[in-house]
């Protein structure tokens, strides 16, 4: 029983493949798209607006893309964000997964069939917090004291390189894990003496309950988190045409993000996901949104990864080491750009973060 | 104890074949033969034909790829995961940094409850009081009470004890309550003709009485803190096992996670035969003091 | 109407000392400024926080949604705990075959199997429901075990002499005699199928409407405000399903008075 089924899968996989080879047109449209994000809803109705990718999702364009096919979009939104997502991969249960850069390394390392085929919100900013009357002024106070972390979280990878830029690393401190809202909670209480965590520790600066001591923000862009659309081998290499047109609908959501005049509506959009629009825009301060909703993957997004995958196999949260270059699918985002006319909208970056004027679009 | 050690000590790479000829074997044993060592064997024996299907079942399950090997780790790499763990120290240290946990909130939570559950059985006074209250905060969420704790207690240990003693409260402080509530109105009559005063009808008619219920209840407050065990270490620390097992599963290393299930089932089961030995005293003792 | 009536003159007050007492303490605590009031809030933070959510229009989805599952994880696990702990309680076979695997496996924290869990069953309702109806199903198993073994012997011997057969012996003798502990354990299944209801959103990572949905989001954005409410909301909802399953109680308990 299991086992014919093995051979159908087997089957339609091969016949994917020897799909790709032909022109698109000639392609089967799938009954079901199942999408899944490692991020949560907000509210009832569901709202979801984060990034370009909830941006689109919000404005509908996904299913706009595919109203005339009949093809119906399924979409699943983890609490638990990464874990969950690769089990749901790994299970088959979904086709396309937006994810945080660590887990996603977790999931390919353990086997998981995947290819990277769109970034989605990249360089996502991370800060320092202490109690308000801390004498703790640099990374380098740091030395000896508690410091909470969301240890196995893409985090406690960019947290590890910003003590090493410093001449720290983890043993030097009194790490303790705490998820993100009991890391407030500890910042709060001056149960631990500082915490890295994300935008949280602006409002929880608002609120009188913390001082922010450092930030990548504006200096270092290396010091940051990445999103990205991955989408299963097996579905790409059966529906190629069907995965250019929802990386179609995800860049059509950067496009619209990345134009100055829709920046007002962007941020209340975002502002409904439970941070405050004045905080969205701190956070976002130093960069053009367009350079952050940036779904290329250039050089800074590949080196990116690379150190994700380099640093995760070192402290063995991965079991295998990640090789990045064969994971990155880049074809079906050429592809969308070409149909949506946007190839060159966007500049690719180099590993440094800087413009790269040299190359192409997402080449 | 049979089980847990059952799943330890079987040889991973265990042919699909074997529980077979041992299912056959005990049955065959018990049914033709009746002697004093077979019932001594046999028993135990009986108890070990599930686990082993059920291990069978595990490694056929691994072996055919009915679910992806990240999801179901083979047993042979579950048994190597637990072997090198052991061997290197960590899983030992994850368990008495544990153990150490649910003693200190047993010891809490178990006295908190034992006396909340005693007032409320003894005095429809003191129940009317508290009861209502009592029941309304035993559902409130493990989740929301971990930040309200953080404010009080910080995050050290003192966190992860009360969170977990709070959980153990609400088992002990019911089947106490009820154990006492349901004793029957003619012995406490008894006591009255007796002229028993406070102290001598909790010893002698109520503990008593009331002793199967309480350690039911003291079974289950184990049990509820293991659970509230992997909660917690899930939102506030850095070893234990539950942090083993939530880490394995964020790492998708899910044979962290049986081994996690492997060393929680075995020291559940010494915890559970242990208070069943005090238990059994204690019946001994009732009996003597009726 | 005289229901309500004596309902509401028998109301017994003295529930209420203690959360009331509690209430002025902290109101009076957080007035004075004795505390910092930027983390242990004001009352009126908390009922900011209740006017927001009851206004958004979550709440009744929510309800449904929590409730739905709770009910359905307790009555599959409850009926499943009966019938198995008789099974074991009952016959020494089943005891000796199952009973060893059974008492490990009750100390396994739910949440190991979760990924198991979402594995067969995925992250939706089923899974949740499933992760309910475990919970609720060890103390029930358990409190039918204990129960149904503590039937005195000598009651058996009694029913035999009647001629019962076992249908009759297990409705009639062994399972009335066991209420008391078949309902402790019912009681413990009803608080931990809710609080397993409220883990399970947490827990099960598909996004859905829920009553957990306050807490899980005051915690994640430390607002104590609505941490506290949404347990309150929790506490409260469980409270009412206790209130009603004791009534029940008390009916079952004062049968099987007359019965015996």
């Amino acid at each position: 029983m299991k086992n014919t089924l093995f051979k159908q899968i087997g089957t339609l996989v091969l016949a994917g493949l020897a799909l790709t080879a032909m022109p698109t047109q000639a392609e089967a449209q799938p009954k079901v798209i199942r999408i899944g994000v490692a991020a949560p809803t907000v509210g009832n109705p569901p709202l979801f607006t984060l990034g370009s990718f909830g941006i689109a999702y919000t404005k509908g364009w996904f299913e706009e893309e595919f109203k005339k096919d009949g093809v119906k979009l399924e979409w699943t939104y983890f609490k638990g964000a990464g874990p969950a997502v690769n089990e749901a991969l790994t299970n088959h249960q979904l086709d396309f997964a937006l994810q945080g850069d660590l887990p996603s390394v977790i999931g390919r390392s353990s086997g998981l069939k995947t290819r990277l085929i769109a970034a989605a919100t990249v360089r996502t900013n991370i800060y320092l917090a202490t109690p308000p009357d801390s004498s703790i002024k640099s990374i380098k106070d740091l030395k000896g004291k508690r410091v909470a972390i969301f240890l196995g979280t893409n985090m406690q990878l960019v947290v590890d390189r910003i003590l090493a830029a410093n001449g720290l690393s983890e043993r030097d401190l009194r790490v303790v894990n705490l998820d993100t809202g009991s890391l407030d909670a500890a910042i709060a209480t001056k149960s631990v003496d500082a915490a890295f965590s994300f935008i949280d520790l602006l409002s929880l600066r608002d609120k009188g309950l913390a001082k922010i001591v450092y930030t990548n923000r504006g200096s270092d862009p290396t010091f940051t988190r990445q999103n990205a659309l991955l989408v299963t081998d097996e579905f790409a290499s059966q529906y190629p045409a069907a995965t250019t047109r929802v990386v179609k609908a995800l860049a059509r959501g950067a496009h619209w993000v990345s134009q100055e005049a829709n920046q007002p509506e962007t941020f209340l959009l975002w502002s409904k996901m439970g941070f405050a629009e004045s905080l969205l825009r701190e956070d976002l301060s130093a960069e053009p949104l367009k350079a952050v909703q940036s779904p290329l993957l250039d050089a800074f997004f590949v080196s990116r990864y690379k150190d994700v995958a380099a640093a995760s196999y070192q402290l063995k949260l991965a079991r295998n080491k990640v090789e990045v270059d064969s994971w990155v699918d880049r074809r079906y985002l050429t592809e969308a750009l070409k149909q949506l006319q946007l190839d060159g909208f966007w500049s690719p970056v180099d590993a440094a973060g800087k413009p790269v004027t040299t190359v192409a679009s997402g080449k | 104890m049979t089980a847990a050690s059952s799943i330890e000590k079987a040889p991973p790479p265990l042919p699909t074949s074997l529980p077979a000829p041992g299912l056959r074997l005990s049955t065959l044993r018990i049914t033709a033969l009746a002697g004093d060592f077979v019932k001594r064997f046999g028993l135990a024996a009986t108890g070990l034909i599930l686990p082993l299907l059920l291990l069978a079942l595990w490694q056929h399950a691994a072996s055919q790829h009915w679910i992806a090997e990240q999801l179901l780790p083979p047993p042979a790499l579950v048994w190597q995961s637990l072997v090198e763990l052991w061997g290197s120290g960590d899983l030992r240290s994850h368990i008495a940094v544990s153990l150490s946990r649910i003693g200190w909130s047993f010891l809490i939570g178990g006295s908190v409850g034992l006396a909340l559950g005693f007032a409320m059985g003894l005095s429809r006074q003191l129940k009317a009081y508290l009861f209502p209250t009592f029941e309304v905060v035993a559902q409130f969420p493990v989740v929301g009470w971990i930040p309200l704790l953080i404010i009080f207690f910080g995050i050290g240990e003192a966190l992860k004890i009360s969170a977990i003693s709070i959980a153990i409260v609400v088992p002990i402080v019911i089947n106490t309550y009820k154990g006492i509530a349901n004793i029957p109105n003619a012995l406490l009559d008894v006591a009255r003709v007796y002229r028993f005063d406070l102290p001598q009808v909790i010893a002698r008619v109520v503990v008593p009485a009331a002793l199967p219920s309480l350690f039911n209840g003291l079974r289950q407050g184990v049990m509820q803190a293991w659970l509230s065990l992997v909660f917690v270490e899930l939102l506030a620390a850095s070893e234990g096992i539950g942090y083993l097992m939530v880490w394995g599963r964020q790492l998708l290393q899910l044979d962290l996670v049986v081994v996690g299930m492997i060393a929680v089932g075995a020291i559940g089961v010494l915890l559970d035969v242990s208070l069943r030995l005090v238990e059994a005293r204690l019946q001994r003792w009732r009996k003597v003091a009726f | 109407m005289s229901f309500i009536q004596k309902h509401i003159t028998h109301r017994d007050w003295r529930g209420f000392v203690l959360p009331v007492g509690f209430l002025v303490i902290w109101t009076a605590v957080t007035a004075a400024g004795w505390v910092n009031t930027k983390l242990i809030v004001p009352p009126s933070d908390v009922i900011a926080a209740a006017y927001k959510y009851f206004t958004s229009g979550t709440f009744f989805s929510g309800l449904g949604a929590s409730l739905g599952r709770d009910l359905a994880g307790f009555v599959l696990g409850s009926l499943v705990g009966v019938a198995f702990g008789s099974l074991v309680g009952l016959s020494r076979w089943a005891n000796r075959l199952a009973g060893p695997t059974f008492h490990t496996l009750k100390h396994i924290s739910l949440f190991a199997w979760l990924p198991l869990i979402s594995t067969w069953l995925g992250q939706g309702d089923g899974a949740k429901i499933f992760f309910v109806a475990l919970s609720a199903f060890y103390p029930v198993a358990l409190g039918t075990i204990e129960g149904v073994q503590g039937v005195a012997r000598a009651q058996v011997e009694v029913a035999r002499v009647y001629a019962f057969n076992a249908r009759q012996l297990l409705f009639k003798l062994v399972l009335p005699a066991a209420s008391p502990q078949i309902i402790a354990g019912l009681h413990l299944a009803l608080i931990y199928a809710w609080l397993a209801t409220i883990g399970s959103e947490y827990l099960l990572a598909k996004s859905g409407p829920g009553l957990g949905d306050a807490v899980i989001q005051g915690k994640t954005a430390f607002n104590v405000g609505l941490v506290v409410f949404g347990m309150l909301l929790v506490g409260l909802i469980g409270y009412a399903l206790n209130r009603i399953a004791l009534r029940a109680e008390a009916r079952v308990l004062r049968w099987r008075g007359r019965a015996s």
